[in-house]
C-alpha cells in the first residue's frame, strides 16, 4: 500500500490536472470515483461512457449540466405543495425525490455541503417555507459567489431565527449570530477574538424577522464605532459581513472544508497543499467553482490519498446505491431511514452540521445502514429500471452471480470485496435460496453490509 | 427483566473489540472477568452550555439580580441549598436528593483560558486537550483501552441518537452507539443468514487500511452487542416509573440494562438545548426538570434495588453562561459553572466557593476548579485506576466520594 501521507505530496503535482498514462490508466474504477465524489454514483449507463471521454472533460461536463426547466418547475410546485402543509416533517422526501431524480447530481451535492456548512435545522425553525427559502439560496449560489451566500445568509430570516438573532438592540447584542459567522461560516475556530464577536454583534444590531422577512429596525442599529479584524469603522452588518470575507483565513477555511468533502476525510491536508487553492479562490473572488472544478480534476483527487479515503454519508451510501440501480422508491421511507442513520435532510444536529467521517459510524448506524438497505430493496414500490433487478441486470447483459458481483463493485465499491467474499455472494446468487429476483436482491444486501460498502 | 442467564444464553461470540481481538480469547476473558459487581459511571451530558448562574442561583446577591432584570429567579421560588445559593424551582429532583445526601455540587469548574466555541469548548472537556494537540482519543475512551479490556460486555455504551461524543472516542476499543434497543438488530434474516453476514464481515481484509480496519472492527462490535441484546425481549420494555422525557426513558435503559448485570462500567447520555441565547427562561426551566428529575428517579431506583453504592452519575456541560442577560431575554456563552455528582457514594452539598459575580473574566465567572480535578476523582476514586496517564498531567482530585467504595 502507498504511503498515505499528505504530508510528503508536492502540492504542484497535486493539483496539476490528471492525464492518464500508461503507468496511470483511465479505469473504471477511477471513473466510478468521480461519479460518486461530484455526486452520487454513476447510472448503469454513465460509466460505459465515461471511458470514452478524458477525466478532465467529463468532469467540464458535469459543470455545464443543469435541471432541465420543466424538471425544476416541477421540483418548484412539488415543494410550494410540501410547504403549503405548514408540515417540515415532509421536506426531507421532497429533497429525497429530487436527490434520487436530478440529472445535474454536482449541484445537488454541492447543495448538501453548503447545507452541513450554514447548517439551520427546522427543528427551530418549524416553517416550511422559511426553510425553502433558505434551501433555494443554499442551491442558487451552491456553485457560484459565496459573497452572495454568505450576505444573503446573513439576512435569511431562517437563519435569524436559528441563530436567536430575529431580535438584536443596540443595548445588548446577542452575539450568537456574529460567533458562529465567524467560528463556522467563513473563518474557523481561532482566527477571531472574543472581542471580535462582541464588536461585529454591534453590527448586526437593529436586523430583526417580521412576518416572515428581515428588516432593518434603524432605531435598534448601533451606529458607534466598532473595532475587530484589524478593521475600525461604524460598520452596518453587511459591511460586517464584508470584513469577515476579506480575511485570509477566509477561502483557507473553505478550501479545507470543500476537500474534506470532495476528496478525503483524513488526514489533514498540510497548509501547503491548501496554499495554492486558497490563493485561487482568493484571486477568483470567493467564487467556488473554479477551485472545485480543479479538485475534481486533480492527480491528488484520482490517487490513492482520495479513492476510498471517506466514509460515505447516509445519503451518499443510499442516493448512490439507489441511482446505481436505477432505482425509484417510497422517498418517505427512504427520508425516514435516513434520519435513523444519523442524517435527518434540512434537521442537522446542530450549527457545526454533521462532522461527518469516522462519525458517521457507530453499531447503530450500522445496523440501521443495513436494515435501511434491505428495507428499500424489498419494498413493493421500490422499481429498478422500471421494474425488477432481474430486468435491470438482464438489460445490462450482465448474468451469472460472478458478472453480477463485478458490476456492482465496479459502481458500487471504492475498494475491492476480498475474493472469498465476493465468491461467497457469487455463489449466492447462482445456487442460493428462492427465486433469481430473491437471490439477487439478497446478495446487494450482503454486499451492503460489509465494510468496504461504507467507503466511498 | 432479562437475567444475566437469558443473556449469557444469547452469546455465541460477545464482547466489543471486534476485529481487533481473536474471539478464543473472547471467551477466555469471559470466563475471567466477574464485573458485574463494579462501580459503573453514567455520564450526563448537558449540551449548548447550562446556565450554571440560574441553575445554582446566588440569590441574595443583589448583582445577580441587577444584571438579570428579566432572568433572575424569585427569592421566594427558590429550593434552599446553604451560603445564600439556592436551586432554580424546576430543579426539584436535584433539592430532593441533595436532601437526601446523594448530590453533590461542584462549584466553580472550568479550565484555564476558556474557550467559548460549543464545539472546542466540548472538545477540550471531552479530550483533556487543546486544539494545537493531536487529539485522537478521549478521557473515557483511554480509560477503556487501558483498563477495560477484560469486560465480558461492552464496556461501555453511549445510548442516544447522536453521534458519538468525542469522550469515548479509543485506539482500539469500540463503544457501541445505541440509538434504541427496539432498532438494535439486523433485521429479516434467520440466525443462519446473521451468522453469514458475520462472517463475510469477519473474514480478514489484509492490508485494507485504518479506515477499513476502523469499519470493520465497528461492524463486528455491533453485531455482537445487538445479538446479545435481541435475545432479550425485556430489556426493550419501558422502564417503570421514569418520566416520560427523552433522558428519563434512556435512564431507565441504563436502569434495566444494570439490574440486568450487564458488565457495562460507562454509559454516557446527552440532553441537548442549553443554547439558550434568546427566550431562556421557559426552555431552561423544562430542561432543568427534565434533568433533575430523571437523575433523581435514576438515583433513587439504583438505591431500590441494592445498588446504590455502585452507580455514580456526573452531570456536565461545555461552559457556563454569561452573567449578564442579552437582550433577547436570553444569555450568551460563558465560563465557569457547577458540575454535579450524584449517588450513595458521594460527599453531599457544595463544594468549594460560588464564584464571584464582581472579579469576571470578560464578562464570565471564573473558575477555581479545573473540570480534571473531577475527572481525576472519578478515575481514581470511583474506577479505581491512576488518572494521570489518562488525563495528560497530575490533577489534584477533589474531595468528592466517601472513600472505600466497592471496586
Amino acid at each position: 500500500m502507498p504511503s498515505l501521507d499528505l504530508n510528503t505530496v508536492d502540492s504542484d503535482w497535486a493539483w496539476r490536472p490528471f492525464e492518464p498514462d500508461a503507468q496511470h490508466p483511465w479505469t473504471p474504477a477511477l471513473a466510478a470515483h468521480l461519479y460518486r465524489r461530484a455526486g452520487f454514483a454513476p447510472s448503469p449507463a454513465e460509466l460505459d461512457a465515461a471511458l470514452k471521454s478524458r477525466p478532465g472533460d467529463l468532469v467540464a461536463a458535469m459543470f455545464e449540466r443543469s435541471e432541465p426547466v420543466d424538471f425544476e418547475a416541477q421540483m418548484d410546485e412539488l415543494g410550494r405543495a410540501t410547504s403549503a402543509t405548514g408540515d417540515t416533517s415532509k421536506l426531507p422526501a421532497w429533497w429525497c425525490y429530487r436527490l434520487l431524480a436530478t440529472p445535474d447530481p454536482l449541484r445537488e451535492k454541492a447543495t448538501l455541503f453548503w447545507h452541513g456548512h450554514f447548517a439551520t435545522s427546522a427543528a427551530k425553525v418549524t416553517d416550511p417555507e422559511l426553510m425553502l427559502a433558505h434551501f433555494r439560496i443554499l442551491r442558487s449560489h451552491a456553485l457560484g459567489d459565496f459573497n452572495a451566500l454568505a450576505q444573503q445568509m446573513a439576512r435569511d430570516p431562517a437563519m435569524l431565527l436559528w441563530l436567536d438573532s430575529a431580535t438584536n438592540r443596540k443595548a445588548h447584542p446577542n452575539e450568537n449570530f456574529a460567533r458562529e459567522l465567524m467560528e463556522l461560516f467563513c473563518l474557523g475556530e481561532g482566527n477571531y477574538s472574543e472581542t471580535d464577536i462582541r464588536e461585529l454583534a454591534r453590527c448586526f444590531t437593529g436586523w430583526e424577522v417580521r412576518n416572515k422577512a428581515f428588516r432593518f429596525n434603524r432605531f435598534q442599529h448601533d451606529a458607534g464605532t466598532k473595532s475587530f479584524l484589524g478593521h475600525s469603522g461604524e460598520c452596518t452588518g453587511e459591511q460586517g459581513v464584508d470584513v469577515v470575507l476579506a480575511q485570509s483565513a477566509c477561502p483557507e477555511f473553505l478550501v479545507r472544508k470543500l476537500i474534506r468533502y470532495y476528496l478525503c476525510d483524513e488526514p489533514q491536508p498540510p497548509d501547503d497543499l491548501i496554499a495554492p487553492l486558497a490563493e485561487q479562490l482568493r484571486d477568483d473572488d470567493l467564487h467556488v467553482a473554479n477551485v472545485l472544478r480543479r479538485i475534481l480534476s486533480s492527480n491528488l483527487f484520482f490517487s490513492a490519498h482520495s479513492v476510498a479515503r471517506q466514509v460515505r454519508s447516509p445519503v451518499d451510501l443510499v442516493v448512490g446505491l439507489l441511482r446505481a440501480l436505477d432505482a425509484t422508491t417510497n422517498n418517505y421511507r427512504l427520508a425516514e431511514g435516513l434520519e435513523r442513520l444519523g442524517q435527518r435532510l434540512f434537521f442537522p444536529p446542530n450549527v457545526k452540521g454533521w462532522d461527518g467521517g469516522r462519525a458517521w459510524i457507530n453499531s447503530s448506524t450500522l445496523i440501521a445502514r443495513a436494515n435501511l438497505i434491505r428495507q428499500l430493496l424489498f419494498a413493493e414500490e421500490t422499481r429498478f429500471h422500471k421494474g425488477s433487478l432481474s430486468q435491470l441486470f438482464a438489460s445490462s447483459d450482465v448474468n451469472d452471480g460472478a458478472e453480477v458481483i463485478e458490476w456492482l463493485q465496479r459502481r458500487l465499491l471504492a475498494v475491492r470485496l476480498p475474493e472469498t467474499v465476493a465468491t461467497q455472494l457469487a455463489d449466492g446468487i447462482d445456487r442460493g435460496d428462492g427465486d433469481r429476483e430473491h437471490r439477487l436482491r439478497t446478495a446487494v444486501h450482503l454486499l451492503a453490509t460489509q465494510p468496504e460498502f461504507q467507503l466511498g | 427483566m432479562i437475567s444475566r442467564r437469558d443473556l449469557l444464553k444469547a452469546v455465541p461470540a460477545a464482547l466489543a473489540f471486534g476485529a481487533t481481538m481473536p474471539r478464543s480469547l473472547l471467551h477466555a476473558a469471559e470466563a475471567a472477568a466477574a464485573d458485574h459487581d463494579a462501580n459503573v459511571l453514567v455520564v450526563v451530558q448537558l449540551s449548548g452550555g447550562n446556565d450554571g448562574l440560574n441553575t445554582v442561583v446566588p440569590y441574595r446577591d443583589p448583582i445577580y439580580r441587577a444584571t438579570r432584570p428579566t432572568l433572575a429567579i424569585a427569592a421566594s421560588d427558590i429550593l434552599e441549598i446553604d451560603q445564600g445559593l439556592g436551586f432554580h424551582p424546576a430543579a426539584r429532583g436535584f433539592a430532593d436528593l441533595l436532601e437526601a445526601g446523594r448530590l453533590a455540587i461542584v462549584q466553580g469548574v472550568g479550565y484555564d483560558q476558556p474557550n467559548r466555541s460549543h464545539f472546542e469548548s466540548m472538545d477540550i472537556w471531552h479530550t483533556c486537550q487543546r486544539k494545537h494537540d493531536a487529539r485522537h482519543t478521549g478521557w473515557l475512551g483511554r480509560y477503556l483501552d487501558t483498563n477495560a479490556r477484560e469486560t465480558r460486555d461492552a464496556p461501555a455504551i453511549h445510548l442516544g441518537g447522536e453521534q458519538q461524543p468525542l469522550a469515548l472516542r479509543a485506539e482500539i476499543v469500540r463503544t457501541p452507539t445505541i440509538r434504541s434497543l427496539d432498532e438494535f438488530h439486523l433485521q429479516g434474516s434467520d440466525g443462519a443468514s446473521r451468522e453469514m453476514v458475520r462472517d463475510l464481515t469477519g473474514t480478514t481484509r489484509p492490508g485494507g487500511g485504518d479506515l477499513l480496519d476502523f469499519v470493520q472492527s465497528t461492524t463486528t462490535t455491533a453485531l455482537d452487542v445487538s445479538e446479545r441484546f435481541s435475545a432479550s425481549e425485556a430489556a426493550r420494555q419501558p422502564a417503570p416509573g421514569y418520566p416520560a422525557t427523552s433522558l428519563g426513558q434512556k435512564l431507565g435503559t441504563i436502569a434495566r440494562l444494570i439490574t440486568s448485570g450487564l458488565g457495562t462500567r460507562v454509559y454516557y447520555v446527552e440532553v441537548d438545548g442549553f443554547d439558550t441565547h434568546a427566550q431562556q427562561a421557559g426552555a431552561h426551566e423544562a430542561l432543568l426538570r427534565q434533568v433533575g428529575d430523571a437523575v433523581a428517579r435514576f438515583v433513587t431506583s439504583m438505591a431500590e434495588h441494592q445498588l446504590g453504592g455502585r452507580v455514580l452519575v456526573m452531570c456536565f456541560s461545555e461552559f457556563g453562561r454569561r452573567v449578564a442577560e442579552n437582550a433577547s431575554e436570553g444569555t450568551d456563552h460563558g465560563a465557569a459553572a457547577p458540575m454535579f455528582l450524584a449517588g450513595d457514594s458521594v460527599k453531599p452539598g457544595l463544594i468549594g466557593n460560588h464564584p464571584s459575580l464582581t472579579d469576571l473574566i470578560e464578562g464570565d465567572l471564573k473558575h477555581h476548579t479545573d473540570f480534571r480535578q473531577v475527572y481525576a476523582a472519578i478515575l481514581e476514586r470511583w474506577l479505581r485506576v491512576p488518572a494521570a496517564p489518562l488525563l495528560h498531567g497530575e490533577y489534584r482530585p477533589i474531595d468528592v466520594l466517601r472513600t472505600g467504595p466497592t471496586a
